[in-house]
């Protein structure tokens, strides 16, 4: 190998070695962080809900006027019957929230009503006995609301249910190793008895402030009475989800036209609720793929450049290599092993330079360190980048004729 | 050594062919010192390139050391440049980025030589210039004498059968070309085949043997009757 003179020619080149080095590890830094926050994002918008996505919609319906509460109460029932009859539909229940909606009812859960630091938050989820059929939550302990347990009240009504059902996480935090069936938890308006206890359910929000407590839930025995409208989550037959959906609306107009279901949110698919609660996640992995593809783009077309450039330069070198015994081969290998040099500098800066990026981006963002399998990725995916950049000049250079050597210019 | 045989060296072109070379025939033996001459643009040059291997040829045969060469494939043509032949330039032709010692290195290390046997050649090559004590300095750093003696040694380095000088005192005050001169004829005493390119009388009156080209042709030297008187009188010692 070559690697001495080759490191003394670029003792005499210090500012273009210097400048494609520098280059070439601050995209490194750039691309290692890029790619480690759209892994991220990704694993996070791939979090399990805990239902049947596939078969499940949802209906936001809004009120015209402003019924009283035992008014809302009638009608949602009323809803809740129709929509059973509608073909396709499997089961149907009316809640305030779902999983991924980005809005709803997070609230405290303390283990003794005196207690002044709360034991955990929930997303609280208002439903009937129908919720866990059709979501298609696992029960794993206690048991499901039965139908006279389920009441209804409206926003002005203080939150103290006789009986709840949590999830296993919930339990996790509140009571672990334990049996929490039979157990008092508090919430913010007065004691309730656990009775039942769901394997998944994921908070209603997926934004960082919630994600201490996104798989903590409470399904409350309330229908909740809101005189601006109500949600129906419905779940659909296998394969009729489209018929279904398009049935149910028609369905709840027949029998009660004083309503607004919206053309853009009244009916949304499961997979339609995914796609908008993950939009920014994947929005900003789609910012920073495209921003490391861009980075890569300049880094290559730098190598490119300079090497091209190197290679004008050393015209009549080369040919005084090829005249001195040279073949093309040993060319192509010199301007290779050139910018293996190069970028083997570049990339060790470049890893180090990612580390203090991720340093302090965990103390400014609440970020996750960077694991070493990125720097490594990163670190040979910018020195395939710089051998694949470097080709083609140096294929070039390699056919520079030996004669060269003899001509003047 | 060295045997061209009715070589023709054409450059063509869409709407002309020039004959740099025609129907030329040339034999240098082992331990010659030849110059070639020739006036400028008579294919001096262009006979150097193809005796170096640097450039093909259009017809006839050229054996170098018993080798036929015009069906040798580019890796074979470059093992022969680098075993065979050292080659010397006007222009030195030393690389920059590199120092003495490095210089005259080029060619070994393209030859697989190990470390320890290059040092031993390229320190005894630059003794034999008097260069020895420059090994770290720069081209840069040295005048042009000094220069075109790194570059003999690195010509001498790899022990080659054939030296080929390329009008090599051609960019040197009279002093320095002097220098050169009497080392290329200390190599030749000590048993090296020369063949040297120059369009200089004085210094092909000191070859053994002068073949003058015109119009890419070996011709008589006395074809050219100033150039012919010119040699004769620097090789009686007297001005031209």
């Amino acid at each position: 190998m070559q690697i001495k003179p080759i490191l003394s020619a670029l003792r005499r080149h210090k500012a273009g070695t210097f400048l494609i080095a520098m280059q070439i590890a601050l995209t490194l830094a750039i691309v290692c962080n890029a790619l480690f926050i759209i892994h991220q994002r990704i694993a996070h918008l791939s979090e399990p809900t805990g239902i049947d996505e596939p078969n499940i919609f949802v209906i936001k319906s809004e009120w015209v006027g402003h019924p009283d509460s035992a008014r809302v109460d009638a009608m949602i029932r009323e809803d809740l019957q129709v929509l059973r009859q509608v073909a396709g539909v499997q089961n149907v229940t009316p809640s305030n929230s779902y999983p991924l909606r980005g809005s709803g009812w997070d609230d405290s859960v303390k283990l003794k009503p005196d207690q002044l630091q709360d034991s955990s938050g929930a997303t609280i989820y208002f439903a009937d006995q129908n919720f866990i059929d059709t979501l298609g939550l696992k029960l794993i302990a206690g048991r499901n609301f039965r139908a006279d347990e389920i009441g209804h009240m409206d926003m002005r009504y203080r939150l103290a249910p006789p009986v709840v059902i949590v999830t296993k996480a919930l339990v996790q935090k509140l009571f672990p190793g334990e049996d929490a069936v039979g157990k008092t938890i508090y919430l913010i308006g007065g004691p309730g008895t656990i009775v039942g206890v769901v394997d998944l359910l994921q908070a209603q929000s997926v934004e960082r402030w919630a994600s201490d407590f996104a798989y903590r839930s409470v399904i409350i025995p309330e229908r909740l009475n809101i005189s601006l409208g109500s949600f129906y989550i419905v779940r659909a037959q296998p394969g009729q989800l489209d018929s279904a959906m398009h049935a149910a609306v028609k369905a709840l107009f027949a029998q009660n036209p004083r309503r607004v279901i919206n053309d853009d949110d009244g009916v949304l698919s499961f997979s339609d609720v995914r796609s908008r609660a993950y939009e920014s996640d994947r929005g900003m992995a789609i910012l920073m793929g495209v921003i490391s593809v861009v980075l890569l783009a300049v880094t290559a077309a730098g190598i490119v450049g300079l090497t091209s450039f190197w290679v004008g330069q050393r015209r009549k070198q080369i040919g005084v290599r090829r005249a001195l015994g040279a073949t093309r081969r040993d060319i192509l290998r010199y301007f290779m092993t050139e910018n293996l040099l190069i970028s083997s500098g570049g990339a060790l800066f470049g890893v180090l330079l990612a580390i203090a990026m991720n340093l302090w981006m965990v103390t400014r963002f609440e970020m996750h360190r960077l694991s070493l399998t990125y720097l490594v990725i990163g670190a040979v995916m910018l020195l395939l980048l710089g051998q694949g950049a470097v080709l083609a000049p140096a294929l070039r250079a390699s056919r520079v004729p030996p004669v060269e050597a003899t001509r003047s210019v | 050594m060295l045997k061209m045989t009715h070589l023709s060296k054409v450059y063509r072109t869409e709407v002309v062919e020039t004959y740099a070379l025609r129907d030329f025939n040339i034999n240098v033996n082992e331990g010659e010192f030849v110059a070639v001459t020739g006036p400028s643009g008579s294919g001096k040059t262009t006979f150097l390139t193809i005796a170096g291997l640097l450039e093909t040829f259009t017809g006839g045969q050229y054996h170098l050391d018993g080798v036929e060469v015009s069906n040798l494939n580019d890796n074979e043509r470059s093992r022969i440049r680098n075993e065979k032949i050292g080659f010397i330039f006007q222009a030195f032709n030393l690389i920059p980025d590199l120092n003495v010692f490095d210089n005259v290195e080029v060619p070994l290390r393209y030859r697989g030589m190990k470390t320890a046997e290059r040092k031993e050649r390229i320190m005894n090559a630059l003794e034999r210039v008097g260069l020895a004590s420059r090994a770290k300095h720069y081209p840069a750093e040295l005048s042009g004498g000094q220069q075109q003696r790194v570059a003999i040694a690195r010509a001498l380095a790899g022990s080659p059968r054939l030296l080929l000088a390329d009008e090599p005192t051609g960019n040197l005050d009279t002093q320095m070309a002097r220098g050169v001169m009497e080392l290329l004829e200390e190599i030749h005493r000590e048993g090296a085949t020369i063949v040297m390119v120059t369009h200089d009388p004085e210094l092909a009156a000191r070859a053994q043997r002068n073949v003058h080209i015109i119009d890419g042709q070996v011709v008589d030297l006395a074809e050219d009757p100033r150039f012919h008187h010119a040699v004769t009188s620097a090789r009686a010692g007297s001005p031209a």
